[in-house]
Formats: C-alpha cells, sequence, structure tokens
C-alpha cells in the first residue's frame, strides 16, 4: 500500500472504530483532509464559508435596521412593557432608572434595485447591495460578549463544544491539500473576546480544530524550517525520516505509522504553500486598491483578501475576526472608525468573488453576537452608546445558494424584538450546513452517550431566503 | 378494641372506593396522560404511571395534596396558567371523577404502587461483586484475558523485547523513557524478578506522581486561568501539587476523593486538606463586564455535577439538567439533588462582590509572606470596618457619591493594590446556610422548578447520612462507599485504558445504558474488588496490572488475531501509543539531556512559537523562562484557556474547559511542523547532538548508535544505520560540518514516528 491508499484506509478505519459516529464517520480525519467519500447528504450549493465577525456586536439600529418610529420616540422613556421581565448586561447600571429611547443619528437610504435600507456608514456594502441577503430580527441566547460568542460559532455558550468550522471540515472535510481546512484570520484593536475556544474543535480531534493565520512572517506557527538549516537538508530529513518510518510500519504493520509519513509530507508541502498563499505582491494594483490592502500590513482589508485566496485553494471555511465593535459609551466615532474599517473591504471581497465566480460556491456571512438596545445606554456625560441587545439584530449573507437582494425577517417599530418570522442563530448554523450540502440533523457525533450536533435541539433551514 | 373495629370497617370501606375508584381512572389517565407522564420520559419530571411517583411530583413541586388546593386538579380545570392536556380539555365528568379520586388519596392497584425507571436493572449499578478467578495463573488478570483468548482459539503473543519493554514500562508509570545506564542495568540484570523490581524502582519515583497527576488533571479541568472572556491568571499550581504528592504518597483513591471534594468539611481540616479541594475549582470563571455572576456560579454548580458524573461515577449527569436522563434512570430533580450537595460554597454570586471574584482562597506562602499578609489582611479588615461604620453614620441614599466614602474607597483600593506577594490558592468553602437548591425548569435557573434537598439518585445505594441535612462530605463517602457500584470500576477501567489504549469498558465516561458492555466483565470486577479491598491503592492496582503477561505482550500486529479481532478488544497483543502531549516534550527532553527534574511548583513558560499568544482580548505577556524553568516537564507548562501552548494543543491535550476522561490520539501535519521546525525542539536536536559528538567513540557507526540508545533506548538495525549513514554522506557532499550534520541526524530522530510512540 502506498502512504496515500493508506492514508485513506487508516482514516477511514480510525472514524468507524474510534467515533462511532453518523455523518461524520465517513469524513476524514486529516486536518488537510482529501475529498470526503459522499460525505454530503444532498448536492451541495456552496464549497466554502467566508465568516466574517464583527467581535464586540455592531449596532444593528445605525446599520441595517432603519427604524424612523424610533426616531420620533428619541429620548422618551423605554415603555415599561418591553423591559418586563427582560433581563440586560450591566443590569446594576443600566436599569438605575428607565432607559431612554435613542433614533439613529444615521441617515438610511434604500439601495440597489432591491431598495434594502443600508445606512451612510457603509457606502461600500452599500454598492452591493442586491448580492446580500439581509436577516433582520435575528437572536441570541446570552448577553454576555464571550459567552455570546461561543454561541454563535459552537451553537452553545458553554465552553466544550466543537465550532462551526470544525464541524464542517469534520463532515466534509476540505479540497486544500495543502493548506488546512478551517482557518482563522483576526484584526482589528485586540483579539475577540474568548479566544481559541471559538474555533476549538471540543469534543472532536483536535485536527478538526481552526488554525490560526498571522497575517506576517510565517502564516502557520513553526512553517519555517529553523534558521541554519537549508531546504535542501530539509528535504534530506524528510526522506530520512519517511525511509525509517516505513522500515517501522513493515516491522510492526501499525498503519497510523503510515498516517504520520502522509502527514509529514503535508507539512513539507504546506512550507511552501503557506508563505505563497500569505503573499500578496502578485495580486494586481486594481486588486490592492479595491480591498485597500497593502503588503505586510495586518489589517481586515489584507484579512479579506487572504479570504479569497483561502477560499481559491480550497480551504474549506475561513473566519475573520474584527474587533471592536462594543459601542457602549459612544456609538458616534468609534462606530465611524470601526465601519471605515470594514466597508471597503467587505464590499470588494463580494465583488471580488463575484467577478472570479467564485461567489456562487462561496458563502459571505456578516455578522457579531448579538445586536445592541434600542435605548440607548449614558456611562458618561455628554456620550451616548447602546448596550447588549439580544431580541433581535440584523446580519447579512452573500452567495451561492441564497436568493439575492432580498430582507428576510422584521423587528417591531423600535427595533427591539420580531414581528414577523424570529431567527435564531441555530438556524443560520443549520442554514450554513445546508448549503454546503449537509443535514444539521444527520450531522452528529457521540460523545459522553450523546449524538451532539451543532444546533444542538434546534435549528431550522431558512428556507424562505434559499434560491 | 372498639376503635380497633372501627378501623378495619373504614380501610374497608375505603378499599372498596378506591377499587372501583381505581377501575374508573386509570382508563382516563392512560388515554389522556400517560403518554408523555410515564416512567420512561416523565414529562416535566412527573410520571403518573406509579403511585409512588405519582406523590413525588413534578418539577414544579407536588401535584396532588388530599386537602385544598393542588395542581393536578387546577390543571386539568385550567383556571391558571397551566392548563393539561395541551390544547384540549377533559369532560367536567372526568374532571370531576380524578378529583374524587385525589381526595380518597389516590389509590391506585398493587402492581403501580412503586416507580420502576427503566434502566435500573443495568449491569454498571449492580454492586461489585468478586468473581472467580477462571484458571490459577500467576497473575489473575491473565486468567481471564486467556480465558476469553480460548474462546477464539487465540493466545497471548510473545513478551516484548526487554528494552521495548523497559521504554513501555517507564513512560506509563512514569511518562519518561529510561536512560541509557537505566536501560544498560535493566538488560545486564540477570534475576528472574529483575522486571518486578524495575517496576517497583519505577513507582517510587516521584515522576510517578507527575505523569499520573497530569492524568487526573485532565478529568479535574486543570488551567492556570480563569477562562472566558478576561482569562485573567490564577493561582491553583498548589492544587496540581497536592495531586503529585497524593499520588507520589500512594493516597488511598477513597481519601483521594473524600479530600477533593470535600477536604475542607473534614473536622480540623489541614492546608492540604484544603487545598485539595482545588478539585472543583477548576471550573471556568467568567468576569466580563455586564455579566450576572449568578449565572456562572450556576455554570460553575453545573459543571460540578457534570465532572462528578464522569470522574467517578461514569454517569452522563449532564443529560439531566435541562429533563429527565433519556436513557439512564437519573430523573431531572435527582440531578438538581446532587447540584444541592456542591451549590454552598462561598462564591461571588454578585456583582457587588465583583473586586473579590476569586474567594473562597487560601493564602499560601513562605513564612515571612505569611506574616506580611496577615497585617496587610487585618488594615484591609479595618479600613473595611471603618468604611462599613461611615457608611451607617450617614442618611442610606447619600451613600453614592459622599466624599467620605469616595475618599474611604480610595484608601482601601490603594490598600488592595499594596497586597505582598502570595499565592492564593482557589479552594471550596461552605457557607454558613446553604442556598435553597430547585429545578430548573428546562434548565434555565431563572425559571424556579420545585426545591430540592441534598441526595443521590434513588436507583444507587442510599446516602449513609447521619442526622440533619446530608452534607458535601457525605456525598464525598458516599461517591467511595464499599456499596456504590460505580467508582471503582470506573477508577480501574480508567487506568486500563492507559495501558492498553482502550478500556474494558470503551465508553470510559458512559456507564449508562447507552455505554458499551465491558469486554471482560468478571476481569473488571475482580479489578474493582481488588482495588477496595487492597485499601484503594492505585500503586498495587498499576503494579498488578503492568506485572501481568497480557500488559508486557508484544505489540505488533498479527495477522492472525486481527482476522477474528480487527480492535484487538480481546488482546491478543499490546498496542502501539502516540505518546501524549506532555509526553512528547518529556521524551525529547530526556533525549536531549536538558530536562529538568524539578518537582512542583508554579507553572513555566517555555518558548511559545511568535504569534501563538495573540489571540486574545486581553494580550497576556508570555515571559519565557530561562535556566532550568526552560527544560521543565509539559505539566508545568503555563496553560491559559483562550491562548493555551500550540505544543500541547496540537497534541492534543484537552482545552481544560470542561473534564476529560480520554485523549484523542490525533496525526496530523502541524504536529510535524512542530517537532520539525519549533525553536524549542530545534534545540533538544541541538543538545541531542552535542551528547552524540561527545560520546566516547567518535565513528559515525558508534555515534549512530549512540543517538539511537538516546532517542529511542535501543541500538539501530543495519538498515536503519545505513539509512543514516546515507543522509550524513549527502550532508558532507554539500559541506556541512560535523556539528549541522549531527544535528540533522538528532532531528530526524525526535521525528521518527517511534520516538513519539509508546510501543
Amino acid at each position: 500500500m502506498n502512504p496515500e491508499t493508506v492514508n485513506k484506509a487508516i482514516t477511514r478505519r480510525h472514524l468507524f472504530r474510534d467515533c462511532g459516529v453518523g455523518a461524520g464517520k465517513v469524513a476524514l480525519l486529516s486536518m488537510l483532509g482529501e475529498r470526503a467519500f459522499g460525505a454530503r447528504h444532498h448536492a451541495p450549493k456552496i464549497e466554502n464559508v467566508i465568516y466574517l465577525f464583527m467581535a464586540g456586536a455592531p449596532s444593528h439600529l445605525e446599520l441595517f435596521d432603519y427604524k424612523p418610529e424610533l426616531v420620533k420616540w428619541d429620548g422618551k422613556p423605554t415603555p415599561e412593557s418591553l423591559l418586563k421581565g427582560k433581563r440586560f448586561a450591566f443590569m446594576d447600571s443600566f436599569s438605575k432608572e428607565t432607559p431612554k429611547l435613542l433614533g439613529t443619528r444615521r441617515k438610511f437610504e434604500q439601495r440597489g434595485k432591491s431598495g434594502m435600507w443600508i445606512s451612510e456608514l457603509l457606502p461600500h456594502i452599500a454598492g452591493v447591495a442586491d448580492d446580500l441577503t439581509m436577516l433582520h430580527s435575528v437572536c441570541s441566547e446570552n448577553f454576555n460578549h464571550g459567552p455570546a460568542k461561543l454561541f454563535a460559532n459552537t451553537g452553545s455558550f458553554r465552553p466544550g463544544r466543537p465550532a462551526i468550522g470544525s464541524w464542517v471540515t469534520y463532515g466534509i472535510g476540505s479540497e486544500s491539500k495543502n493548506l488546512p481546512g478551517f482557518v482563522v484570520l483576526q484584526s482589528g484593536p485586540r483579539g475577540p473576546r474568548g479566544g481559541a475556544a471559538l474555533w476549538g474543535s471540543g469534543f472532536l480531534p483536535t485536527s478538526y480544530q481552526g488554525i490560526p493565520f498571522l497575517p506576517a512572517g510565517d502564516p502557520i506557527l513553526d512553517l519555517s524550517t529553523p534558521k541554519g538549516v537549508t531546504s535542501d537538508e530539509q528535504r534530506q530529513t524528510l526522506d530520512a525520516i519517511g525511509d525509517l518510518n516505513r522500515s517501522r510500519f513493515s516491522d510492526t504493520g501499525d498503519e497510523e505509522i503510515a498516517t504520520r509519513i502522509g502527514q509529514y509530507e503535508m507539512a513539507y508541502r504546506m512550507q511552501s504553500s503557506g508563505p505563497e498563499l500569505i503573499d500578496i505582491s502578485k495580486e494586481s494594483k486594481e486588486t490592492m486598491e479595491k480591498y485597500g490592502a497593502q503588503p505586510g500590513k495586518a489589517s481586515y482589508a489584507n484579512n479579506c483578501l487572504l479570504a479569497r485566496r483561502l477560499v481559491e485553494r480550497g480551504v474549506r471555511f475561513v473566519q475573520l475576526y474584527h474587533a471592536d465593535w462594543d459601542h457602549h459609551e459612544d456609538i458616534s466615532k468609534p462606530l465611524d472608525a470601526a465601519c471605515r474599517d470594514i466597508d471597503q473591504a467587505t464590499a470588494a471581497l463580494i465583488s471580488d468573488l463575484k467577478q472570479r465566480g467564485l461567489l456562487e460556491k462561496t458563502l459571505v456571512v456578516w455578522s457579531g453576537e448579538f445586536g445592541r438596545t434600542p435605548m440607548g445606554e449614558v456611562r458618561e456625560k455628554g456620550k451616548i452608546g447602546r448596550n447588549h441587545h439580544i431580541d433581535s439584530f440584523s446580519l447579512f449573507m452573500a452567495g451561492g445558494g441564497l436568493k439575492p437582494g432580498i430582507s428576510f425577517g422584521a423587528s417591531d417599530e423600535l427595533g427591539f424584538s420580531p414581528t414577523d418570522e424570529k431567527i435564531e442563530l441555530h438556524d443560520l448554523h443549520a442554514t450554513i450546513l445546508h448549503l454546503l450540502g449537509v443535514d444539521h440533523l444527520k450531522l452528529t457525533y457521540r460523545y459522553q452517550g450523546r449524538d451532539f450536533r451543532l444546533t444542538d435541539i434546534k435549528g431550522k433551514v431558512l428556507q424562505k431566503i434559499l434560491a | 378494641m372498639l376503635s380497633l373495629v372501627y378501623f378495619l370497617i373504614a380501610g374497608y370501606v375505603y378499599a372498596q372506593d378506591a377499587a372501583s375508584l381505581e377501575t374508573k381512572v386509570l382508563p382516563v389517565l392512560r388515554a389522556n396522560c400517560f403518554a408523555c407522564h410515564n416512567d420512561k420520559n416523565s414529562t416535566s419530571g412527573l410520571s403518573l404511571e406509579s403511585r409512588e411517583s405519582l406523590l413525588r411530583g413534578g418539577n414544579r413541586g407536588p401535584v396532588v395534596s388530599t386537602s385544598g388546593s393542588n395542581l393536578l386538579v387546577d390543571a386539568l380545570r385550567q383556571t391558571g396558567t397551566l392548563k393539561m392536556p395541551p390544547g384540549r380539555k377533559l369532560p367536567d365528568a372526568q374532571i370531576e371523577l380524578l378529583e374524587q379520586w385525589v381526595k380518597a388519596g389516590t389509590p391506585m392497584p398493587a402492581s403501580m404502587l412503586k416507580s420502576r425507571r427503566p434502566g435500573a436493572d443495568h449491569w454498571a449499578f449492580q454492586p461489585v461483586r468478586r468473581p472467580k478467578v477462571p484458571t490459577a495463573t500467576k497473575n489473575p488478570i491473565d486468567a481471564f484475558i486467556l480465558d476469553r483468548l480460548a474462546k477464539v482459539k487465540l493466545s497471548l503473543s510473545a513478551e516484548a523485547p526487554r528494552a521495548t519493554l523497559l521504554r513501555r514500562v517507564s513512560l506509563d508509570l512514569t511518562g519518561l523513557p529510561p536512560s541509557p545506564k537505566e536501560l544498560a542495568d535493566f538488560l545486564n540484570d540477570p534475576r528472574p524478578d529483575a522486571y518486578e523490581r524495575a517496576v517497583d524502582a519505577l513507582l517510587a519515583l516521584p515522576h510517578y506522581g507527575e505523569r499520573w497527576a497530569r492524568v487526573w488533571l485532565d478529568i479535574a479541568r486543570y488551567a492556570d486561568s480563569d477562562g472566558y472572556t478576561i482569562d485573567a491568571p490564577r493561582d491553583i499550581w498548589h492544587y496540581r501539587d497536592w495531586v503529585i504528592n497524593a499520588l507520589n504518597n500512594d493516597m488511598p483513591f477513597d481519601r483521594f476523593v473524600i479530600e477533593q471534594m470535600a477536604g475542607d468539611m473534614l473536622p480540623n481540616a489541614t492546608r492540604d486538606q484544603l487545598i485539595a479541594t482545588g478539585f472543583h475549582r477548576n471550573t471556568p470563571s467568567n468576569f466580563e463586564g455586564g455579566i450576572d455572576f449568578e449565572q456562572y456560579r450556576v455554570e460553575a454548580v453545573a459543571d460540578r455535577v457534570q465532572t462528578t458524573g464522569a470522574a467517578f461515577l461514569g454517569l452522563t449527569l449532564g443529560c439531566a439538567r435541562c429533563h429527565d436522563h433519556k436513557y439512564d434512570p437519573v430523573t431531572q430533580r435527582e440531578f438538581y439533588q446532587i447540584f444541592a450537595f456542591l451549590n454552598n460554597v462561598d462564591e461571588v454570586d454578585r456583582e457587588a462582590d465583583r473586586r473579590d471574584f476569586n474567594k473562597p482562597f487560601l493564602p499560601v506562602g513562605k513564612p515571612d509572606e505569611m506574616k506580611a499578609y496577615g497585617a496587610w489582611e487585618a488594615q484591609m479588615q479595618a479600613l473595611e470596618r471603618e468604611m462599613n461604620a461611615y457608611k451607617s453614620s450617614i442618611p442610606g441614599t447619600g451613600q453614592i457619591g459622599d466624599p467620605g466614602v469616595v475618599e474611604r474607597q480610595r484608601g482601601i483600593d490603594a490598600h488592595r493594590r499594596r497586597m505582598p506577594k502570595i499565592t492564593r490558592t482557589l479552594i471550596m468553602r461552605e457557607l454558613p446556610a446553604p442556598r435553597q437548591a430547585y429545578v430548573h425548569l428546562d434548565g434555565d435557573f431563572t425559571r424556579r422548578g420545585a426545591n430540592v434537598e441534598a441526595g443521590v439518585p434513588s436507583f444507587l445505594p442510599p446516602l449513609n447520612k447521619k442526622e440533619g441535612r446530608a452534607t458535601r462530605l457525605d456525598f464525598a463517602q458516599w461517591l467511595v462507599a464499599r456499596n456504590n457500584p460505580l467508582t471503582a470500576r470506573v477508577t480501574v477501567n480508567r487506568a486500563w485504558q492507559k495501558f492498553f489504549g482502550k478500556g474494558l469498558v470503551d465508553t470510559e465516561n458512559d456507564f449508562g445504558t447507552m455505554g458499551e458492555k465491558p469486554t471482560h466483565p468478571e476481569l473488571l470486577d475482580y479489578l474493582a474488588a481488588e482495588f477496595m479491598e487492597n485499601g484503594w491503592s492505585q500503586k498495587a492496582m498499576h503494579k498488578q496490572i503492568v506485572m501481568s503477561a497480557t500488559y508486557r505482550q508484544d505489540s505488533r500486529l498479527r495477522a492472525d488475531a486481527k482476522a477474528v479481532d480487527p480492535e484487538n478488544r480481546l488482546l491478543a497483543r499490546q498496542t502501539r501509543l502516540r505518546l501524549e502531549a506532555e509526553l512528547v516534550r518529556d521524551s525529547a527532553l530526556i533525549a536531549s539531556g536538558l530536562f529538568a527534574a524539578k518537582l512542583g511548583g508554579p507553572s513555566v513558560y517555555p518558548p511559545l512559537p511568535a504569534g501563538a499568544s495573540n489571540v486574545t482580548q486581553v494580550k497576556r505577556e508570555w515571559k519565557t523562562s530561562s535556566g532550568p524553568d526552560r527544560y521543565r516537564r509539559g505539566l508545568y507548562t503555563y496553560f491559559q484557556r483562550s491562548a493555551p501552548h500550540p505544543g500541547l494543543i496540537l497534541f492534543d491535550a484537552p482545552d481544560g474547559t470542561v473534564t476529560c476522561t480520554r485523549r484523542i490520539r490525533s496525526n496530523s501535519p502541524l504536529q510535524a511542523l512542530t517537532l520539525l521546525n519549533d525553536e524549542a525542539y530545534f534545540e533538544f536536536a541541538q543538545a541531542l547532538s552535542k551528547r552524540i559528538l561527545t560520546a566516547k567513540e567518535s565513528s559515525d557507526e558508534a555515534r549512530i548508535k549512540e543517538g539511537y540508545l538516546l532517542a529511542l533506548n535501543r541500538p539501530p538495525a543495519e538498515t536503519e544505520a545505513a539509512r543514516l549513514r546515507k543522509l550524513i554522506a549527502a550532508q558532507r557532499d554539500s559541506g556541512r560540518d560535523d556539528q549541522a550534520i549531527w544535528i540533522a541526524v538528532s532531528r530526524v530522530l525526535l521525528n521518527l514516528d517511534e520516538f513519539m510512540t509508546r510501543e
């Protein structure tokens, strides 16, 4: 058996024997995995996902959920009926006196042929309005950042569950042979709250964990050959390791050795594919300008460009984190700045993918962990911000399998609660899996006597937004 | 006499009514209620299928009472918020009938008096009975294994080569490979009990405690930081050291459990017994701004229940947090009864105590440090007393913003910042009055169900409680009572899993009805009985396992065995196992000669690949240790939950947020990159090459042999040596000097599958 065949045999055997799982049985154990063997439950609409995570929770009321009534009621005390029985973050300070409603100061306009409402803060995104599938009235289950981020990423606000990217690569593997299947990129003044738990593989094998890529230097930890070791020498070293491992394999018959031989070869390939990936110097000037990217600079713009390059190379799940959207104190200038950070590059990513014919097989998701209250929050005299709000917020998607240029779900006149369909993040997860050809009810992993799934005991595919 | 007659007559009348009521009521219940409220599903914790469960009530509390209002009738009449059956209403006549039945004391036929939770007759819930050993062999383990193998016409493999055997048992008992000298001594020891002597020596090494502590720390979800959002450092390494010492002293496992679960409640608890209770303080803590502290305290308690279930009982108790367990006879109410044992720790549960968020803790330090801390603390208390006195002297509403309060608070804050250097290890400390536990409807702590008192599941032996309320200490003692059917079985099974790669019960954390049955049920019970009757000695149990012929077998694949037993569950051979994350590092430290043997102490900071800590909200500095601390065992590496050291996590170390009873062994290219290119491993290779170059003989041949002995504990086969000579020749051709050449050879050795494998 050559290592490649052995590899397949062993990964299958491994999963059948050790994992005892449902659909995931046929997934690859290998992180880089080859194409999974018909692991999908139905024909996929998309192959890749780029999840733009806006860490800190952007205000839907300033960006996408236009509420003229709220503007009208600006400064009025919040009706008690709205607050009754509700729990909020910063309960002690927030509830000292009845909070006042806060109408947005931003101008909204209907954009594109679809007439989607988008605020003046996001002129570039407004330019691709007809490619967006906007969801309003999305809700979360936890009003604190760390747990809510866990919830948005793993379907549970408690630590210990696999991230969505882990589920996906566990379920259907990845096309890329030279790069990890689940890659994490980040930008902004600080990392996302929760850190590694947000892309951890939970109870799934750690080969499915998200791999953070660094924007400069080695994109992957330990990717460079040690100082003083030439690439010829690295190759010779690897050849010796391979030969000696092969002889051990024939002596012991342990197929794990065959797998290891294959993984060392992949590691070697990654040593060239990694630097090639982050080298954006060969991108055209036009492209660089479109994104606002600059070689060697750690920025959201560069990460968006890298995300495109990653999906081009077959990486299944790319997640970008951009901090920080947590505008308690002040919803004016700090929000302007956050929007400037992401507006141009997000729009560029969507149109670039489209231009290259990649948007049909890629899903772009843009979302925070929750939204922000229709009530203002005053922490400092003369400034006003918004608190965490989980009952209703907005997010958008763009890409294959979706109806473009539509808005789905609606909140009440104040942007407080859903009036129409209440969309849970479990539904978003179910829909993402569905587009990838995976039934969220069937992608399971047995752990502690229970078949766990990404959507826990909930989740429904949002049929009405599917093309 | 007269009253007796009267009583008999009344009883007779009652029986008459009861019989007729029964016959009329049962069809109504059956048609309308049993579909949801049965012994198996018991929706909302309520089963009406037996009188016992009916009287017990559901998650909202009792549903019947013979006097006055009761929930069952109210729900049927649909007068309140709870309306039954869902979506419709029974005819009035039927409701009246049921009401009469309730007033009569809900009589039911004899066959329906007792509740029958399915699963109570499951094998794992039956008492441990010492079985008869099938045949006389030196080690009873082998008798059970051989007996089972004989049924498929197989037998054990031959004993592994002696060098392999010593490497195996050294790695399994101490987590470290033998040194060339230890190996030579063993190979040259002609005494028939040479192996046993080696085993005894290994069990006596302090490294035994380190190796097995790491196994326990997985279960304890040990980490050096708080987790969640802020993920600040916490002081808990004293607990880690307590585990190491307890194992090295072979503390009986029952005491090991009691001290960790409730050491603080033992009479005259010692400092060490307090430190031991850090076990259940390893739960992640959320101190993000704007949280409801009670919510995360509840999370921690629920985690303790779940961890206790997995660690000792092999039960998936967490499944019963929101509803009755779907497969095992654990009810939701019973989950909260166990919850009640663990719910009374004096932890932060409100915003006002935010500053104190690590409480309760125990200050630990050298005598002078303790003295300084004591003085500081006394001063702090004085300041707080003064503040309180001042506050009560001014009108209540004026306190916020009062200049006196502000000034005093400033003083307190300043004093807090002057806290002398000391470790404050997290411990358990019981509140003077326990919190009232209650069923959390659907697992939501804001939705109060019926109050519950501390207790254990009814399908397991009862708690041996003295007077009054059952405490956490009673619970701890119950876990390790001789009649507890689970703890000993679960513990020996987990040890077996370490020595063979799989437990006798493959689902090591699920001994419930969904778990796998043991491959060798009698062996499991033999080991469990032996464990308990041998004074719960872990060292004795480990020794018995590693002394068996079953353990000592060759691990090479056997075609004949593979055909009948592809997964090697019957153990016609040993199994090759990739080393655990920490042990990969430890083995490289030993091979390189850099190993620093220091036991215990604060966690350390070996080199971290650039950029690895760049992933969290609060960037924490990683001050790479210098000197010996750079070369400590993997278990001492500082573990930050939101950014764990990649050298650990890439090799499947658990993330320390939830209990982990089994390590997965993945095989990934990132592991290869770590061992090939990481700064730490390159340093190990350099050090190994120096050892090779300073060996007595300087021929390539001798040096290759030296390298093999140092890294793999065996001399190379001729083909292997030839392959390395080929590498050396190629390097010489390209003009590399000796230093570079032997670094290359060392890198090869430290990257071989065999190097990171226990064969």
